[in-house]
């Protein structure tokens, strides 16, 4: 279940001045690194929310972001809408359709819900590579930031834009945490542990596991919002479903079902591909090294076992066994 | 309460429930007794929709629930606890209790409020962890508790449904003694309003706690009664007690 921790706080805290440290003082190429980390961190994060909460590894949410991304093209370009209300309608048509997405595949378990979450993603991505109101392979363009003049800022800034992004990284993470912490939340991990007790309980199951999708749906959403507004232009490339599996290495890497840990593991991964790439074309090969080393040595991802160090150095209250309560009543009895 | 009529069901070739009905009155107490492979939990699973009948009816406070979902008989008030613990293993005890309370309280599918820390959520934990002795272990993990107490558990999730009839299936298999007669003490401080159906095998026990005694033999209804007759009947001796002793 979902909880923070005096660590955790601590590891967002420092996460969170660490960015704006760096957004300040970052030149034209590293705030291009910030929007990215921010933009793939929010995608993480939603299906960490799933995944490492639900138990429903999704291979659909590079597909749901792109979903995000085209819908607020459409709307802001085709559709005349300004860029907020344009930004709201995609995140909602986007939770939507996981929302269709999650009912649909709330029967499945497993590997079968994998490749079924595969299946709707490659879906979405064919109709768009061939739906000419998409532009096909070209994609669309001409798609224009959020406007926020109003308040003195100017988004076509690199910068301004960066700290926008982070932001929006912030008001995500909150808002998973919230629905994380929510009687939905509570009764996902009731569902990722017994769905059959659940059931026996009198909780809707394939409700609790549609709704978590589609909140979480909404929040890859955002993420191809402000992917669109980034590179203010959409290809079919955004729904390929290797994004959703760079998206599944990333919550491995950073550690499944901690929601602060998929954090740590985008900017892990930017960081790495970054700095590898400059080095090496084989970047692909190093990161599936270090994926292979974490998963291997048996940890939740880095920030899983930085988490399991820590905790080894304080005295655990929650997690007592039995034998140390019954010693403990034999201790007080005497 | 609850009633079936004329209840069957088929595993292929085997009749596993035989045209049974059974008639539970509010606050009834009823202990089913039979060898194993009576097919008593079988019957347990068709009243709470685990599994359906091939033919006959259950009614549940004078409704049809035959065709509604388990989840949906269980907000009509019906709850049970399994035979092999299924329990939210990875959780605490106390949020193996809360996620039932949630349910029973309507917090369960809530997008902005912490179904654990509901007031009302929180008094059927402490009512229900008094219940069934789990005051001590609520904060240890359901996997770092003893089979024992895991077994508590199983009953107490039950309860904190808040349930009208509440069907427990062997709740105190595979503990001692001890346990037993905790077990024992827990029933005499439930509601009396409270409908219970108990699969049970310690006789003695069931003699005990028993309005009513039913007893299943091959899927069919061999006995239903009174316990006093129950302990004088010659046919539940050589069925019941027959293949226990050979056991
Ligand atoms: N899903 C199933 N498929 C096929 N046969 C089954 C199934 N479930 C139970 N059976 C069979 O039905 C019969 C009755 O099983 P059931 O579990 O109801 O017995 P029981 O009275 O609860 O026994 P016990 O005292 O051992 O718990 C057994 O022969 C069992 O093997
Ligand atoms: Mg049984």
């Amino acid at each position: 279940m979902f909880r923070h921790t005096p660590f955790r706080y601590a590891t967002l805290a420092l996460l969170a001045a660490l960015a704006v440290l760096y957004t300040l003082n970052a030149e034209y190429f590293g705030l291009e690194l910030v929007a990215e980390i921010a933009v793939l961190a929010i995608l993480v994060l939603a299906l960490d929310m799933v995944a490492g909460f639900g138990g429903m590894v999704s291979l659909c949410h590079g597909a749901l972001m792109g979903i995000g991304a085209y819908a607020y093209a459409l709307l802001t370009t085709a559709g005349g809408l300004t860029a907020p209300v344009g930004m709201l309608g995609a995140i909602a048509i986007t939770a939507a359709f996981a929302w269709v997405i999650g009912a649909i595949c709330s029967r499945s378990h497993g590997i079968y819900f994998i490749m079924a979450t595969l299946a709707m993603g490659q879906m979405a991505y064919s109709y768009v590579f061939e739906a000419p109101i998409f532009g096909g392979d070209d994609g669309l363009s001409g798609i224009s930031r959020l406007d926020l003049s109003l308040i003195g800022l100017d988004l076509n800034d690199g910068r301004s834009f960066a700290f926008f992004c982070l932001v929006m990284l912030g008001l995500a993470y909150g808002f998973s945490a919230l629905v994380l912490s929510s009687g939905l939340g509570r009764s996902l991990s009731g569902v990722m542990h017994s769905e059959q007790r659940m059931r026996a309980l009198g909780a809707c199951v394939w409700r609790v596991k549609a709704d978590m999708f589609g909140v979480s749906g909404g929040i890859a959403g955002l993420a191809g919002v402000l992917a669109a507004q980034h590179v203010m232009f959409v290809s079919p490339g955004l729904l390929a479903w290797t994004v959703s599996g760079e998206a599944l290495v990333v919550v491995i890497l950073g550690g499944l079902g901690t929601l602060v840990g998929p954090l740590v593991g985008a900017v892990a991964f930017i960081m790495l591909k970054h700095e590898i790439s400059d080095m090496t074309s084989y970047w692909h090969l190093v990161v599936g090294l270090i994926l292979i080393a974490v998963v291997m040595s048996g940890a939740n991802g880095i920030f899983g076992w930085i988490e399991s160090q820590v905790e080894r150095w304080r005295p655990r209250r929650a997690a007592m066994t039995d034998e140390e309560i019954r010693k403990r009543e034999v201790l007080s009895d005497a | 309460m609850l009633e079936t009529r004329k209840l069957c069901k088929s595993f292929g070739a085997i009749d596993v429930t035989k045209s049974v009905s059974i008639k539970l009155e509010r606050g009834e107490r009823r202990v089913i007794l039979g060898p194993n492979g009576a097919g008593k939990t079988t019957l347990f699973n068709q009243l709470v929709g685990e599994l359906r009948p091939d033919s006959g009816e259950i009614h549940l406070a004078g409704e049809d629930v035959t065709a509604l979902p388990v989840a949906a008989r269980t907000r009509r008030g019906l709850s049970r606890s399994y035979q092999k613990n299924t329990l939210f293993d990875g959780l605490t005890v106390e949020e193996n209790l809360s996620l039932a309370a949630a349910v029973a309280t309507g917090h369960e599918s809530s997008m902005w409020v912490d179904s654990l820390t509901r007031p009302d959520v929180r008094e059927i934990v402490q009512e229900v962890a008094n219940q069934v002795n789990l005051m001590p272990y609520l904060h240890a993990k359901v996997s770092a508790v003893s089979y024992g107490v895991r077994r508590q558990l199983e009953v107490g999730v039950a309860l904190a449904t808040r349930p009208l009839v509440l069907l427990m299936d062997e709740p105190t298999s595979g503990v001692g003694p001890e346990m037993s007669k905790g077990f024992h003490d827990l029933l005499n401080n439930l509601p009396r309003d409270l409908t219970l159906l108990i699969i049970e095998h310690d006789m003695d026990l069931a003699f005990d706690v028993a309005d009513t005694i039913t007893v299943l033999n091959y899927g069919e209804v061999v006995f239903d009664g009174e316990p006093e007759a129950a302990r004088g009947s010659s046919l539940l001796k050589e069925i019941y007690l027959g293949s226990w002793e050979d056991a």
